[in-house]
């Protein structure tokens, strides 16, 4: 960040978007933007204990948290911050005035200059990964082949059309349509090529449809077909949860269906039958097809002694595509980098294997046009420290010649 | 001023694109078929999508605190307890060694192993008609897969050779709601009985 006093020079009165300008491109505002953060940090590494991850992460980071109060071992701290991703947008701001736009162009300052477009290259990858990076897991048992990764907390509500006993493509009503759907608000969902149109509601995202016979209803839910949604706590886990809604089908003439129960806790979707044509109603987990094919040949893991932690494990896949195989193999730290997908070996199963069971490969796959993005920044940010350093250096070895040289 | 005005008009047009969705939607989004797409099942009923239809090789009754989960693979009864649903209950059945099991218990706790002798100590309880091993402990759960660790959480079980075969029921929760229904969980241990149906899932 510029310190030393600028080019800009200032008049007897600034106006208004002058003064403004000066706090925006300000040192000032760099350091407190940058104790904000640290201090948000802090406090959701230790709400996440308590909160989970996601929630934690999306409570702190997501562009819809303008503002945050923290809950520190289940009680409310009285304090309203800023959340993280404003602090690192007017970083990004103060960044690009005060350390691109205000700073001296000279020869000395390269090193800076190149810094500071390092560091705005990394809060940019910031910003990139969280609005477009997808990610999704695949689980695959040692001689089976997968096509497809799953999200982590995204519920769907998908609706095909059966034709011969096959479903070939799969209309998809997006989470973001589904969450805000609480009890008593609905939503009515329209497709292509579909005689009919489904109204959900009664959005829960961790439920079990429970039978009446098992336990009576206490809080008014609807009952349809002996079955309600028994509405459970969020989990701790986002992943873990188990999302539920209530739908109607209202056919082309205006017929409308009895409730039925849409959630991914069931076995079999439901089925709806117009005229000749069946189609399936069913929530699940959003599913990202991938453009080529996975065949996991062989999962090893090795165990550290007496332990079920793992010391490492290692898959070797083969990648089918367009008749083509490529045999390659993906361990911790060494993902798979092919067509913009990162294959990470994340985990294992199932729970609580023991050394030597039959197992299944876990990897996470991720989509981020910023991929790479943070390494690059670093490797910039590492040349415009090295620049400046030796330019400092040289600066000084050579002022001490000179000194040298007077006195000699 | 210039960069001023191009930063406002940035978060202005932010701002701006952030809309709420409408009552009416047209589905636009569409997936092909992939190897999770398994032939459906047409026409279930509700018993059918929502409870186990396969006939479960053990059956017992559960307290009416306990709320039934579906069941699942490696969890042939299933149950979960507690004020905030945190606690879990399941039946499994696999293979190995009633000491291997009971270690990889104690292991999930950052407990040492047991030897042939504290095993021999063990309490006994009956179960299904066999003697099984009670198991307690506490400290921080961590079940594996590369899950989260959880601190201050609490285990009771059994683990019993059945037939040649590891029958387990395994409760795990926060420490003090562990405590609180152990007395329930041997009286559900001891209710249970096996049905005859195929332990495979």
């Amino acid at each position: 960040m510029e310190t030393e006093p600028s080019l800009y020079t200032p008049k007897a009165r600034k106006s208004f978007l002058g003064k403004s300008y000066d706090f925006m491109a300000g040192f000032h505002l760099a350091t407190v933007l940058l104790l904000v953060l640290l201090l948000l940090t802090w406090l959701a590494t230790l709400e996440q204990i308590d909160q989970g991850l996601h929630y934690t992460l999306n409570k702190y980071f997501s562009w819809k948290s303008p503002y945050i109060i923290p809950t520190i071992n289940g009680k409310i701290v009285p304090v309203l911050l800023p959340g993280g991703y404003y602090i690192c947008a007017l970083l990004l701001v103060n960044m690009i005035l005060g350390g691109v736009v205000r700073i001296r162009k000279t020869p000395r300052q390269i090193g800076n200059l190149i810094s500071h477009f390092g560091i705005i290259f990394m809060l940019i990858a910031g910003g990139v990964a969280h609005h477009f990076e997808i990610r999704g897991n695949m689980a695959i048992g040692e001689g089976e082949m997968s096509d497809v990764a799953e999200d982590y907390t995204e519920y769907v509500i998908e609706v095909a059309e059966v034709i011969n006993g096959e479903r070939e493509t799969f209309h998809v009503i997006r989470g973001e349509f589904l969450s805000d759907l609480k009890k008593g608000k609905n939503r009515t969902f329209d497709f292509e090529g579909i005689p009919f149109s489904l109204v959900i509601g009664g959005y829960s995202k961790n439920v079990v449809p429970v039978s009446i016979g098992d336990r009576a209803p206490k809080k008014g839910e609807l009952v349809t077909d002996g079955f309600y949604l028994f509405e459970n706590e969020p989990e701790k886990e986002a992943e873990r949860n188990i999302a539920g809604a209530y739908g109607k089908y209202v056919l082309e003439n205006g017929e409308i269906s009895d409730p039925i129960i849409i959630t991914a806790a069931s076995f079999h979707p439901h089925t709806i039958k117009v005229g000749e044509r069946l189609f399936t109603v069913d929530m699940r987990k959003r599913l990202w097809p991938m453009p080529f094919q996975v065949k996991l040949d062989k999962f090893t893991a090795d165990f550290h002694p007496g332990t079920s932690r793992p010391a490492e494990f290692i898959s070797d896949i083969r990648r089918l595509e367009n008749g083509q195989e490529s045999t390659v193999r993906i361990e911790m730290n060494e993902p798979m980098r092919y067509e913009g997908l990162t294959f990470f070996q994340a985990s294992y199963g199932p729970e609580g294997a023991k050394p030597g069971e039959k197992m299944f490969s876990i990897f996470e796959i991720v989509r981020n046009p910023a991929d790479k993005w943070p390494e690059y920044s670093l490797y910039t940010v590492a040349v415009g420290m090295l620049i400046t350093f030796l330019t400092k250096l040289f600066g000084h070895l050579s002022a001490a010649a000179r000194k040298r040289n007077q006195h000699g | 001023m210039k960069p001023f005005f191009l930063t406002t008009a940035l978060i202005a047009l932010f701002f701006a694109s952030c809309e709420k969705h409408g009552d009416r939607v047209k589905v636009e989004e569409t997936r092909r078929n992939t190897v999770k797409d398994s032939d459906p099942k047409m026409f279930a009923t509700s018993n059918e999508r929502f409870l186990d239809a396969k006939p479960s090789p053990i059956q017992g009754t559960h307290p009416e605190t306990w709320l039934v989960r579906p069941a699942r693979q490696f969890r042939l009864l299933n149950y979960s307890f507690g004020e905030a649903g945190l606690g879990e209950i399941y039946v499994s059945i696999s293979s190995g060694r009633v000491l291997e099991n009971v270690n990889r218990w104690l292991i999930q706790f950052g407990k040492d192993e047991l030897n042939q002798e504290g095993f021999e100590s063990m309490e006994r309880i009956p179960i299904v008609g066999v003697e099984g091993v009670w198991i307690e402990a506490d400290g921080e759960y961590g079940a594996g897969m590369g899950a989260e660790a959880k601190p201050g959480y609490g285990l009771a079980g059994v683990v019993a050779e059945v037939d040649g075969k590891i029958l387990t029921v395994k409760m795990v929760g926060p420490k003090n709601e562990v405590a609180a229904e152990k007395e329930r969980l041997r009286a559900f241990v001891g209710s249970l009985r096996m049905t005859g149906a195929s332990t495979e899932y």
